[in-house]
């Protein structure tokens, strides 16, 4: 019985050990933290658009179909590997996106747009990231999806790349079950 | 051999000493009022940094932890509780802002498992100790 009882802080720590490894090696990020907005409802703002002369309005515009909400600049590298497939769940998938031009140049993210073309259904500015941090925002890009209940169901740390594309297609037709 | 060691051990220790003083907060925020300064200065330091993330947002200078700061102080203008401010951020990014996470049934486990510890080795100590006086009445 003592001989149990003295090994066991031995089996602890091999459990402990085994654990710390198996965290190191699957594939995830260490820094990404999970966002407690999740099955939240979208968090409500007033926002002025980049390209038309309108105030969104939240929680209003999160209604009848799933939306996805991406945070973006013209000043974020990833941003602009991302934007293709941006441009792809538009127009292959037919999905409503609204972009955040997170403390940006709004003329710059204007010829930003008209250059790489306009996936989104609106662009809203966020010059003192007071947008960002209603989101829960600690990075560009961070992309989460909204569903027509106007739930907040899933973010994305990061850009959408060729590699999480299907995934990301495959979360946005999860939520609305 | 000697000497270089301790210049090594000399500059860590005051290395430590000019980086424990390092703050971030630029001029410009300062907000007027020094009572109000003092209790802003007093929430940076508890809230984290979530872009370095083992840095509180008074010392880190990434831009998150600026736009976190300049918040803190307009809510403090606004006259917002400390609490409020508190309860503002754990809504957007949850207890892991905080530096010192709160005492709750979520954090149970982190708060308590240390405590278990301790009293296993302790425990685990006087039994080996007691194994130990047996051996050597037994000589």
């Amino acid at each position: 019985m003592k001989k149990k009882i003295l090994i066991s802080p031995i089996i602890v720590f091999f459990l402990i050990l085994f654990i710390f490894f198996y965290l190191l090696i699957i594939d995830r990020n260490p820094s990404e933290l999970p966002s407690v907005l999740i099955n939240k409802k979208v968090p409500a703002f007033e926002a002025k658009s980049l390209l038309e002369n309108k105030t969104f309005v939240s929680p209003k515009e999160f209604k009848n179909e799933t939306t996805i909400v991406n945070f973006f600049a013209t000043w974020c590298k990833p941003c602009l590997d991302e934007h293709p497939y941006l441009k792809k769940l538009s127009n292959e998938k037919g999905l409503k996106i609204i972009g955040i031009n997170y403390k940006d140049d709004s003329k710059r993210a204007i010829k930003w747009l008209e250059k790489l073309g306009n996936p989104y259904s609106n662009v809203l500015i966020d010059p003192n990231a007071s947008l960002g941090i209603d989101w829960g925002l600690y990075g560009l890009p961070e992309t989460f999806i909204v569903n027509s209940n106007g739930v907040i169901k899933y973010r994305l740390v990061g850009p959408i790349t060729k590699k999480n594309y299907d995934a990301f297609v495959l979360k946005v037709t999860e939520v609305e079950k | 051999m000697q000497r270089i060691l301790l210049t090594m051990l000399i500059y860590l220790m005051t290395s430590q000493i000019v980086t424990k003083n390092c703050y971030s907060v630029e001029p410009d925020e300062f907000l007027q009022n020094p009572k109000k300064e003092l209790r802003a200065r007093n929430i940076s330091k508890n809230v984290r940094c979530l872009v370095c993330q083992n840095q509180s947002i008074d010392e880190s200078s990434a831009p998150l932890a600026k736009d976190l700061r300049i918040l803190i102080r307009k809510k403090i203008g606004h006259g917002n509780s400390d609490e409020e401010i508190y309860n503002f951020l754990t809504e957007r990014y949850g207890d892991f802002i905080l530096l010192n996470p709160p005492f709750k049934i979520g954090t149970l486990f982190l708060w308590i498992l240390p405590f278990v510890f301790v009293a296993i080795g302790i425990f685990v100590i006087f039994l080996h100790n007691d194994k130990s006086k047996k051996l050597d009445y037994n000589k």
